[in-house]
């Protein structure tokens, strides 16, 4: 196993460089320059020219892209290491640093909101297939599934928030409130609601799916031979089997839910990674945008090979 | 059941000989496509939303021309308190203007950015597909690690970064970087048909009789490879209109006077007091456009690949 | 007439009537099977696929599901109505008092779980034996069936066993709470030759050791002559012959039974070709009026287009065909079969 994970992460590699590089010459071959916007009457040519050399900007586009990369692995040693943000002039790394705990808190609790919501509605439809209860469910978890994320947050703001004032409006915590777990949790029932209905319309899709395709194979039948009740067949044997392609999903959805994210946070101006990845990518803050695509595809990577490890811990058949 | 043949009658010759084979018995044989539509007709929802995607884009072509420049034309005369009526069925905007052809247009050009970014997104599938598919080897090797860098991208911040660095509010721009950013399921899916069909027995059979490789790859492996592509296209379309959504609501989206599902939610939000119903109208408009979609894909797929039937 | 109420009947199938309600229509998938099974002994069922033999397996396993149900007659076990007790009263009989084995020893095993796990279920349910002594039996049970180390082999998933330990594994599981009735389905048809004949030697050893009976349902009659005292003989969804293994190998009376006999090989016999049963098994939602093996039968007659019915032609030997019992046409007017025909009829015509 172990040796699997060190193959599986040099073969990643190759994948983080070019994930590398395609954001760097979105970013560097985009039409205008980043000092752009400092090129006003106020500011004096040399302090654009000096800006252009504390840039980097005066070299060649890979020698550019060698000394960005070599410079972005020092990371863990080096806050400067993802170079200064152009709004406002902090470390990168120190910015997105920050907003990582409120990341993590918006999408662990609808990561867990969805398991435990979606995993029982799911076997519930498989055991009850073509039942009234499943035909219900199967059609709400449609509509949930087609609804645009942000047309959902926008109208659970305007209808708790704004029309009924039972939510607050924006933000994390309220003004000198930081820290106050009720306080974070109230501010996050509706951001997690709009990440949680999208959420449970797939992976209740998915469970049921899997659990139908379960329940059809020749185990479970032996196992009803055996004269096992029908709750034991379920979830002894079907559940098990059925939480094995669920695995998967896990893994796919960890690093999607974080820079997916971006349109939820951004509805409830939720301070995470997403939220700071949009505003970058309005203020054309290239040093910070550069860093987050580049933390999402290192996630994404991560979050595969994660999911492979726990399908083989789940599933015996699977040894690395 | 076959009682129609009567009574016996003590004596009489045997109505057929008895040892021909009973075409009558035999479960009736059908052609594939009868059976694809056969299928697709038993999935209800699949019909459904198949009429349903035909009523949206006949009204996205028929509308917009029967209201000429109702769409964009501003009017001193009209405004929110007017009643609706049969010219303006859902009223008109602070500006004056026809909601209803405002909205007719936003779908027209919501569907025709979903259509040519899906265009893309299975052109670049398919051909990328096949060639690692057929070719295999390092060709393939490199070509899949390609899908696998733009598939840990995280798409919609790539979109985003592509629209707002390249040209926000530019459709073109947005139809690219739909498509450039999404063909990668199209072409796993068609990729993954190759290697099956490569090793299938009728392309064995082609080359055993001496038919070139560009004839078998034409001829035989496109057109079944193609099963997997309709149905991500037609998933993808649903995907694309929402994304031009969210790039409207990030403000990089299709700018008034243009009119798209996308930018109309997102000026309809400012009134969200006054006009509650200017935000439902391009969102249901919206949601019925992704359903639809997503129903046919199924359907389309449950028909074309019974394969890879997924009970949903 | 098979002594059906005789006391040493284990099993008695009356009537039975299961029925899968398809898209495409009603599949009569059993249509009135009657059959009983001794203590003791070994029955086997024989037909084409799709005869409806696993289906009557199932049956008696209540293991039907849906679109399927059984609609009619009775199945008697241990003088209980096996179709009308109680879920939990059937639970209890299920794996305890009869156990199944399946075709598919590659896929009848739970893959997420170990051989002795597995095994060690149906004990403790049945057995309200505590986790250590179901462990304990299981091992028991798996050396029982000629596994080789079985502590081990307990700790092993189904994956890492080849197709014909898996039905080992299978048998073990099925005997673990020593049933008074196998039912096996094809239990021999997956796997290889030699593995085949393996099997059927330890289920052979297994049923004196136990004193159990057996219900082998196979289309092999290679199979049936090796392990069947009796023999039920299965045509689309009806039995059509049953008697001894004697008289059905030595004197079958039913064009059926004597082309599936003619289709197999045997030792000492020259002949330049195997004979073969012309056609196809009628297809299950449009079957003929009459006898349902009229169109392939060699001996049909204008008589065939009524259904012929299921009488003695030697005693114990049953046999739903119009041929008298020595084999030959009924001449026109004769009794019964011309009476019966015309009752037949009469019946038909008042539909």
């Amino acid at each position: 196993m172990a040796t699997y994970i060190v193959r599986r992460l040099i073969q990643a590699i190759p994948i983080v460089i070019g994930i590398s590089v395609i954001s760097f010459l979105i970013v560097h071959l985009t039409p205008g320059s980043p000092i752009d916007k400092f090129r006003t009457p106020r500011v004096s040519p040399e302090t654009i020219n000096n800006l252009i050399r504390l840039y980097g900007l005066d070299e060649s586009i890979p020698v550019q892209f060698g000394k960005w990369f070599s410079k972005f692995w020092t990371f863990p040693f080096d806050n400067t290491a993802w170079g200064y943000s152009f709004t406002d002039g902090l470390p990168v790394r120190d910015k997105i640093f920050a907003r990582i705990p409120s990341t993590l808190w918006l999408t662990g609790v609808s990561l867990l909101v969805t398991v435990i919501v979606a995993i029982p509605i799911g076997v519930l439809q498989a055991v009850r297939q073509y039942s009234w209860s499943d035909k219900i469910i199967t059609t709400f978890s449609t509509i949930g599934y087609a609804m645009p994320t942000f047309w959902l947050g926008l109208m659970l703001k305007q209808t708790f928030s704004v029309q009924l004032n039972l939510f607050p409006l924006f933000g994390q915590n309220s003004f000198g409130k930081t820290g106050d777990l009720l306080d974070l949790l109230w501010h996050l029932t509706l951001p997690v609601t709009t990440l949680a209905v999208i959420q449970v319309a797939g992976w209740s899709r998915y469970m049921r799916a899997s659990m139908l395709e379960v329940l059809r194979q020749d185990y479970i039948r032996t196992a009803r031979s055996k004269g096992l009740a029908d709750s034991r067949v379920i979830f002894k044997h079907a559940l098990r089997n059925a939480m094995i392609p669920i695995v998967t999903l896990l893994g796919l959805t960890v690093p999607a839910l974080l820079s997916g994210a971006a349109i939820t946070e951004t509805v409830f101006s939720w301070p995470g990674l997403g939220f700071l990845g949009v505003q970058a990518v309005t203020e054309r803050d290239y040093p910070v945008v550069l860093a987050t695509v580049m933390i999402g595809g290192v996630m994404v990577i991560l979050g595969n090979l994660l999911a492979d490890v726990a399908y083989a811990v789940v599933d015996p058949r699977i040894t690395y | 059941m076959a009682r129609s043949e009567g009574l016996p009658v003590p004596g009489a010759p045997l109505a057929r000989p008895a040892t021909e084979i009973d075409e009558v018995d035999l479960v009736p044989v059908r052609t594939y496509w009868q059976l694809v539509r056969r299928r697709f007709l038993q999935h209800r929802m699949a019909a459904i939303a198949l009429v349903l995607m035909v009523v949206l884009i006949v009204s996205s072509i028929a509308f917009p021309l029967i209201g000429g420049d109702a769409w964009f034309k501003t009017s001193l005369t009209h405004g929110p308190k007017d009643p609706s009526s049969l010219t303006a069925p859902l009223g008109y905007d602070n500006l004056g203007i026809n909601i209803f052809f405002r909205l007719m247009r936003g779908l027209q050009t919501s569907l025709t950015i979903g259509f040519f970014a899906v265009l893309i997104i299975a052109g670049l599938g398919t051909t990328i597909g096949s060639i690692a598919g057929y070719v295999g080897g390092w060709v393939d090797n490199v070509l899949m690690r390609v899908v696998d860098i733009v598939l840990s991208l995280p798409t919609f911040f790539l979109v985003l970064m592509f629209v707002a660095f390249m040209g926000s509010g530019n459709v073109f721009v947005i139809i690219f970087a739909i498509g450039l950013t999404g063909w990668t399921t199209a072409a796993r899916l068609v990729r993954a048909e190759f290697l099956r069909l490569r090793e299938s027995d009728f392309v064995q059979a082609a080359k055993a009789l001496g038919a070139s490789d560009r004839r078998i790859v034409i001829r035989h492996m496109i057109p079944s490879a193609l099963a997997p592509v309709v149905v991500a296209s037609t998933l993808g379309i649903a995907d694309s209109v929402v994304t031009e959504a969210a790039l409207s609501f990030l403000g990089f989206g299709l700018r008034p006077p243009e009119a798209s599902l996308g930018n109309m939610l997102t000026n309809a939000q400012d009134y969200f007091y006054r006009q509650p119903l200017w935000i439902w109208y391009p969102g249901i408009t919206l949601i019925l456009l992704v359903l639809a979609a997503s129903f046919l894909g199924d359907g389309l797929r449950d028909a074309l690949d019974p394969r890879q039937r997924i009970e949903a | 007439m098979v002594r059906q109420d005789d006391e040493r009947t284990l099993l008695q199938i009356r009537d039975l009537h299961t029925h899968f309600a398809t898209a495409d229509g009603l599949v009569k998938a059993v249509d009135g099977v009657s059959f009983s099974i001794r203590n003791g002994a070994t029955l086997g069922v024989v037909g084409e696929s799709g005869c409806g033999k696993s289906v009557t397996a199932l049956s008696v396993m209540r293991l039907i599901e849906r679109p399927g149900r059984i609609v009619g007659g009775t199945i008697t076990f241990g003088g209980k109505n096996l179709i009308d007790i109680p879920d939990d009263e059937m639970r209890e009989i299920r794996g305890n008092q009869i156990s199944m084995i399946f075709q598919e020893p590659m896929t009848s095993l739970n893959p997420v779980y170990t051989c002795g796990n597995q095994i060690a279920e149906a004990v403790s349910i049945h057995g309200g034996m505590s986790g250590g002594e179901a462990r304990k039996r299981a091992i028991e049970m798996l050396s029982q069936v000629g596994i080789p180390d079985p502590a081990r082999r307990a700790e092993e998933y189904p994956h890492q066993l080849s197709g014909g330990m898996r039905q080992r594994v299978m048998i073990a599981m099925a005997l673990s709470t020593n049933p008074e009735l196998l039912i096996a389905d094809e239990p021999t048809t997956a796997l290889d030759v030699t593995i085949q004949a393996q099997i059927l030697e330890l289920m052979k050893a297994l049923r004196e050791r136990n004193r159990m009976s057996i219900m082998l349902i196979t289309h092999d009659l290679g199979v049936i002559a090796e392990m069947a005292d009796d023999v039920v003989v299965m045509y689309a969804g009806k039995v059509v012959e049953q008697s001894d293994v004697n008289t059905v190998y030595e004197h079958p009376h039913h064009p059926y039974t004597r082309g599936l006999l003619a289709s197999i090989p045997r030792l000492g016999e020259k002949r330049n070709r195997l004979e073969v049963i012309k056609g196809v098994v009628p297809n299950p939602l449009n079957l003929p009026a009459g006898c349902l093996f009229q169109r392939r039968c060699p001996s049909a007659m204008p008589i065939c287009n009524v259904a012929p019915p299921f009488q003695e032609v030697a005693p114990g030997h049953l046999s739903r065909c119009w041929l008298t019992p020595a084999g030959d046409p009924p001449s026109v007017g004769e009794a019964p079969s011309e009476q019966v025909a015309l009752d037949a009829a009469a019946a038909l015509s008042a539909e």
